[in-house]
């Protein structure tokens, strides 16, 4: 059977996915979002596993009206750059608003969303995306 | 099953996605009188939603009441009528979305709309029985309506989920009681490979809901010694807004212990989910020491009925995720056309 989308791709990169599980290089500070034995930075071996907070702030965003292939059924839709206290920033769907509701600064949080499926038969890809915080 | 023991909820959540289309924008397409509509408005999934990502919101709001290490969760049930897909258990993916570590037991589970309740009965008879000591169940549900069928004005989309384990801790209820009442009613159904689910109209009233939630009701109620005037609040499912008060009418209930467990004028049938979301708007204002009866109904036809007690741990659980009113006050209305993308009811785009 033909994939477009190929399952075991996804399933190597699911911890980040689903919950911004990523490997911080203890030795240079590094964050390596794909499963790895050394630093992609400074090849250090030094690697810990983290969870990047569920919290951040919106940077910037835009939207993008003509998406690839595998994301058109979501268009038009918002991406956003998200940066956590630390520093660490994460480029991102914004889910579950308008262009017009964003500003940049605001508060938004992690959630679990489609980020593509493959046709009728294939695997659905979950993902992370984040919205304004409901509180 | 009767007498539940040692089995206590330690946090709730419930989810609503933000878009809403009013029952009169249906009525409007399909030429309806709007003077007899079963709700005002329903709830309408998100492109990206399903019943996975809105299990995984409420199970989250679950699990941060509950301030539970993901590792001691041993079960996640996940009861769906729209499960993503036909094989491959939906308990998969939440779990890995939750960070529960792979010593768990997943079970996808089937009953109209009491595929949620199920899940809390499982959940709960592991935890009496000690082979877990938490564990998760959910409702979760984007309930299918065919096209100007009577089904379209009320089939919605949410979720909810209870972390039930073991009390001691500050549990925000104890389970007491719970009794099933099932028998062989064909008032509705879908077929393998069928997109739209097919009903019986009015049969699906007098000896389906109503026949199967009142017997519940009553066998739970004497199960337990209780008598209606014993109980704080009646939580129904709610397939429409009149028929948990027509239930509660049969069964001499005031009004007022039913109305804050009654969310579906406001965001439709959930479903799976529908009677827990009832449950979650409840204890997102009762106070501790006071009691539940929770009782779902889901066709083919069965229903569940749980006698729950609050507890003190209650409000300080409460106060840690947002209520189940401010999750149903961001809606943003769509039109049907919008809707139907949503739906996904065009295709061949």
């Amino acid at each position: 059977m033909r994939f477009n989308f190929r399952p075991q791709s996804h399933w190597r990169f699911k911890r980040f996915r689903y919950r911004t599980e990523v490997l911080r290089c203890a030795s240079c500070g590094t964050v390596n979002v794909t499963p790895r034995p050394v630093c992609r930075r400074c090849r250090s071996r030094n690697l810990l596993r983290e969870e990047l907070p569920e919290r951040g702030r919106l940077v910037a965003f835009t939207v993008v009206k003509s998406p690839t292939e595998e994301h058109k059924e979501l268009a038009p839709y918002i991406v956003g750059l998200v940066e956590f206290e630390d520093g660490t920033r994460v480029v991102t769907q914004i889910t579950d608003s308008d262009p017009e509701e964003l500003r940049t600064g605001m508060t938004v949080e992690r959630v679990v969303r489609k980020i593509t499926h493959d046709g009728d038969s294939g695997i659905i890809v979950y993902g992370f995306k984040f919205r304004p915080l409901v509180s | 099953m009767a007498r539940i023991r040692n089995v206590a909820i330690l946090g709730y959540g419930g989810y609503v996605p933000r878009l809403r289309i009013k029952a009169t924008e249906i009525a409007r397409i399909w030429g309806r009188e709007e003077d007899a509509l079963p709700v005002r408005e329903k709830s309408v999934n998100e492109l990206d939603e399903d019943a996975i990502t809105m299990a995984v919101e409420a199970a989250k709001y679950a699990m941060r009441r509950a301030g539970i290490d993901p590792a001691e969760i041993g079960a996640v049930n996940v009861g769906s009528e729209s499960h993503p897909y036909a094989v491959k258990p939906s308990g998969t993916v939440v779990a890995e979305a939750l960070g529960i570590p792979p010593n768990f037991l997943a079970a996808d589970l089937e009953f109209a709309c009491k595929a949620g309740t199920e899940s809390l009965q499982m959940i709960s008879g592991l935890v009496s029985a000690g082979i877990i000591r938490a564990g998760l169940a959910i409702g979760a549900d984007t309930a299918q309506g065919r096209p100007g069928d009577a089904l379209e004005f009320t089939a919605a989309a949410g979720a909810a989920a209870l972390v039930v384990g073991r009390p001691g801790n500050g549990e925000v209820a104890s389970i007491e009681y719970a009794r099933s009442y099932v028998t062989d009613t064909p008032d509705f159904w879908r077929r393998a490979h069928e997109r739209y689910p097919s009903h019986t109209f009015r049969f699906t009233g007098e000896p389906a809901y109503f026949h199967h939630t009142l017997s519940a009701v009553k066998g739970l109620l004497e199960e337990a010694g209780l008598k209606v005037s014993d109980v704080d609040y009646f939580v129904f499912h709610q397939p429409n807004y009149k028929f948990p008060f027509a239930a509660a009418k049969v069964l001499q209930i005031p009004k007022e212990k039913v109305e804050q467990g009654v969310v579906t004028h406001l965001i439709g049938n959930t479903y799976a989910a529908s009677s827990l979301m009832g449950l979650v708007r409840v204890l997102d204002a009762a106070r501790p020491g006071q009691l539940i009866v929770l009782t779902s109904f889901g066709s083919g036809a069965g229903s569940d009925s749980f006698l729950i007690e609050t507890k003190e741990g209650l409000p300080e659980k409460r106060a840690k995720a947002p209520l189940l009113d401010a999750l149903i006050g961001r809606a943003k209305y769509v039109d049907y056309a919008t809707y139907l993308r949503h739906r996904d009811k065009i295709r061949g785009a």
